[in-house]
């Protein structure tokens, strides 16, 4: 229980960073951290309060979640590929 | 009912359900990711418009409602149907109160003339139309998971009065919950990429 609270405390912490970055207009570096800080509270959801980092012995978990994600950034990778270099 | 066989089953099920939603919403992202490539200074200027102190107070209330969530699982695993209850409306009450705030924006935004084909969205430059239709399509299709997440909330929370999910048979409230904090996550991402474009 105290770890979930300690994770959402790090979860709201992280949401007024990425509000106050914003604030400050770092150009497209705002972009990016605001990019870094999403994934950074995803992986603090996904491990915590889904629970991914205890079922690592499944092969699901090791196999499947990572394939979707690089079909993802396949996806747009390729798709960039194309729309940058037009 | 105790059958770890058919618990494993039914989790694996619900995470494959859940890779499907990202791939969905990914779509979405790459849709938003190229037009906003195209058009940078037509999405900074329609992102001003969006209401970032009410989107920032969304994500609190979605973040909160994903640590009431969890806690109400704990609960029950732990023997406390009465605690975990009542966490659960907590969590209830935080989607309903995310809509509603979206009901808020959005009927402000419609008075203002800003919703999809309006003849005054359509007089702007076109990469704030895609903006705005990005806008209402991604923040409208996460708001009906919230919706959908609500109800199954809902038919939980009489599960548990019931007796049907107790201690011993969590999986749908687990299943529930991976839901509930994987539609949080992709609230995550549409957060700053609508609300916190500088």
């Amino acid at each position: 229980m105290r770890t979930y609270i300690l994770v959402w405390l790090m979860l709201v912490a992280l949401t007024g960073v990425a509000v106050s970055v914003a604030g400050m207009d770092w150009g497209r570096w705002s972009m990016a951290s605001a990019l870094v800080i999403a994934f950074f509270k995803s992986g603090l959801i996904l491990n915590y309060f889904m629970h991914l980092k205890d079922e690592k012995g499944s092969s699901l978990f090791k196999w499947i979640i990572p394939g979707v994600l690089s079909i993802l950034i396949l996806f747009i990778g390729l798709t960039f590929l194309d729309v940058a270099f037009r | 009912m105790k059958n770890p066989q058919n618990d494993t089953g039914s989790k694996m099920g619900m995470w494959l359900f859940l890779l499907s939603e990202i791939l969905l919403f990914g779509g979405l992202f790459i849709l938003y990711s190229v037009y906003r490539f195209n058009n940078p200074q037509a999405f900074h200027l329609a992102a001003e418009a969006l209401d970032r102190p009410l989107g920032t107070l969304n994500t609190l209330i979605l973040l909160t409602s994903s640590l009431t969530m969890a806690l109400s699982i704990s609960f029950l695993k732990k023997g406390g149907p009465r605690r975990s209850l009542l966490f659960l409306s907590a969590t209830l009450f935080l989607g309903l109160l995310f809509l509603f705030n979206k009901y808020l924006e959005w009927t402000w935004k419609v008075h203002h003339g800003i919703y999809p084909d309006a003849p005054r969205l359509l007089e702007r430059e076109k990469g704030e139309v895609l903006f705005y239709g990005l806008y209402y399509s991604m923040t409208g299709l996460h708001g009906l998971h919230v919706l959908a997440g609500v109800l199954l909330l809902s038919v939980m929370f009489i599960f548990i009065l019931r007796g049907n999910i107790h201690r011993n048979h969590f999986v749908p409230l687990e299943n529930t919950g991976l839901y509930w904090h994987l539609v949080d996550i992709i609230w995550v991402f549409l957060f700053p990429l609508f609300y916190l474009i500088t």
